[in-house]
């Protein structure tokens, strides 16, 4: 609307922060302020970003309801990308409704990708796709197009339908090359190494090999029995025994497929299962009644038959019995799990994530952290944790939008 | 005061990579509008683009009779209409906050958006001959039989309003519907406008009142 506002937008547009900000740097009317902020959100100043946009929101007129809640999208996707989990939400949407009022499809549609990934961010799979649902089919220009189907393959790949995952991301290679953005073909790039990382081991016959999460998604269609430590789960297809709550019952089931075909001794399995490195008469009588119990829960899918020195499994309807387990598993895996995708996390976003208490999760990072295996920067609420070889600070779609376009 | 609806006689565009109208004027033949980083000529009759000159285009747009004159950035280019070659530049009163822009009488006619004004400037030098106040954000800016015309937007509605050149008072103003944008304005010298359709990326063209 305004010459040099226009022409800062248009370097924004053209993925050229600097340029924006070399044209309203001096300025502090609301759209100049909106766009300093969005541009330093692109140059990784978070912080200062944050503070910008606050104060454009705050000198946009009563009447200039749209600009507001742009600033507000522009904010949440901030807290997003620093993984402030705990923003709230609600304004968000009623942001993105406000656009939707006044027609401002782009930004509306920007608003609800950015629910949607805070979703898929915490695991909330069936919001996350509504919210998709929501923002309907039609095609969008190609920045957009990226960002919808990261989410898409997002929550393929966490429903493990890799096929459908893989399509997604051909779709949004497509995309970023036609939008012409480097950080988004980077960023659909980092989703394409997940699909060709091991995502899992798989222990059989007492050997164990790295799978894909193509051989993944293969193995939950196959026939065998699987002891799922991700779910903490045993499953035969479609048949799935659900140990979560039930940790000792788990931990034997998986020391008997472990060995399968061969049987486990008593002593192992009470080592496995209670931790107890002198067995007494107590134990084994607790060993009978737990081992009665999985034998109880695992009817559908096994026998768990007594032997000489201990007990074997027995599946029916197959003669393959494996363990699917973490590629690398020590303790505060789940941790690291979440900060292995390379972005900044505070521990209570951790916490949320993880579904656990803020003081466990600040338990594990300190551990985690003495031994070199995350670190740490900023102080106090914001300080932020992240796996030490982080190539810079990735772009996590930030801001692509036409936020500030009139 | 004179109020009515707006009414809009035809829609042109929206056109291939344009992605918003920043600026509109009229040569006598063909509508001139500024769309970032290029001005395209559209036939007002087939509602084709018949050429496009690759230049800076953020904002206002302006004819002379010889010359076409664009704000980019700072600053307004003056540029001929021939070659597409910028011939000079002057600094935008506004200093980037710049929106509309006309010629009429000898001067340039800039509209300085969020400081709801409208200056009139020396086309040679860029200096400020005197300055109107408005009462709403001012977007495009057209004089047409002796009359100051200008565009509005603010808090999402937008009208193509007349005022008087001394005291900046309304006397005449034509609501657009609600959400639908002015961004440029000029008038054909007949009883049509054009106006730049902002984001959408579409030129319209509104009747203007007669008089009498």
């Amino acid at each position: 609307m305004e010459s040099l506002i226009n022409a800062a937008a248009r370097a924004l547009a053209a993925g050229d922060p600097l340029g924006a900000l070399n044209r309203v740097a001096l300025r502090n009317d609301a759209p100049s302020l909106a766009l300093r902020g969005i541009a330093m959100a692109q140059l990784g100043d978070l912080a200062k970003a944050k503070t910008l946009l606050r104060s454009a929101a705050r000198a946009f007129g009563p009447r200039e309801a749209v600009a507001r809640a742009r600033c507000v999208v522009a904010e949440a996707e901030i807290a997003l990308v620093s993984r402030d989990l705990g923003w709230p939400a609600k304004m968000l949407a009623a942001a993105r409704t406000t656009l939707e009022k006044h027609g401002d499809v782009a930004n509306a549609t920007h608003a609800g990708h950015i629910e949607a990934r805070r979703l898929l961010l915490v695991g909330r799979l069936d919001e996350a796709e509504r919210i998709l649902a929501e923002l309907g089919t039609s095609p969008l220009p190609p920045a957009p197009q990226v960002v919808r189907e990261l989410v898409v393959a997002g929550i393929a790949i966490r429903r493990l339908r890799t096929k459908d995952a893989r399509a997604a991301l051909g779709r949004a290679a497509r995309a970023a090359s036609l939008a012409g953005i480097p950080g988004l073909t980077a960023e659909v790039e980092n989703a394409n190494r997940v699909l060709d990382t091991p995502a899992a081991r798989l222990i059989t016959h007492g050997d164990e090999r790295p799978l894909l999460l193509e051989q993944v998604e293969e193995l939950a269609a196959s026939d065998a029995l699987v002891v799922d430590t991700f779910h903490h789960s045993v499953r035969r297809r479609g048949t799935i025994v659900s140990l979560g709550t039930r940790p000792v019952l788990f931990a034997l089931a998986r020391a008997l497929a472990q060995a399968w075909p061969a049987d486990v001794s008593r002593e192992a399995l009470m080592a496995s299962a209670f931790g107890a490195r002198h067995v007494d008469d107590s134990h084994r009588a607790r060993l009978r009644v737990e081992i009665g119990r999985l034998r109880a829960k695992l009817k559908p899918l096994a026998d768990v038959a007594a032997t000489k020195q201990g007990f074997a499994l027995t599946p029916r309807k197959t003669r393959q019995v494996m363990v699917l387990a973490r590629p690398v598993e020590e303790k505060h895996a789940a941790v690291l799990a979440f900060l292995s995708e390379g972005e900044p996390w505070s521990s209570s976003a951790l916490a949320l994530a993880l579904g656990t208490s803020a003081r466990t999760v600040q338990r594990a990072l300190d551990e985690l952290a003495r031994s070199n295996k995350v670190q740490s920067f900023g102080h106090g609420r914001a300080r932020r944790w992240m796996t030490p070889p982080v190539p810079g600070f990735p772009t996590g779609l930030l801001l692509p939008g036409p936020l500030l376009k009139t | 005061m004179k109020r009515s609806a707006a009414e809009i006689v035809r829609e042109y565009g929206p056109f291939a990579g344009v992605e918003a109208v920043h600026g509109v004027t009229y040569d006598g033949s063909h509508v001139w509008f500024a769309s970032g980083d290029k001005l395209s000529a559209v036939d007002p009759e087939s509602g084709k683009i018949a050429r496009s000159l690759d230049v800076a285009a953020d904002a206002g747009t302006a004819f002379d009779g010889r010359h076409l004159f664009q704000i980019a950035e700072d600053r307004i280019q003056k540029i001929d209409a021939a070659s597409g070659k910028v011939l000079g530049t002057i600094p935008a009163p506004g200093g980037g906050g710049d929106s509309g822009l006309a010629w009429a009488e000898g001067s340039l006619w800039v509209g300085q958006y969020r400081e709801r004004k409208i200056h009139q400037i020396d086309p040679d030098t860029g200096k400020v001959l005197r300055t109107i106040e408005s009462k709403r954000f001012v977007t495009g800016v057209t004089w047409v039989d002796g009359e100051l015309w200008h565009g509005t937007w603010e808090g999402e509605d937008s009208d193509i309003r007349r005022i008087d050149p001394e005291t900046g008072k309304v006397l005449e103003q034509l609501d657009l519907p609600a959400g639908t944008m002015v961004s440029g304005l000029e008038s054909d010298g007949g009883d049509r406008f054009f106006c730049g359709g902002g984001a959408n990326g579409n030129v319209r063209a509104v009747r203007r009142p007669r008089r009498g």
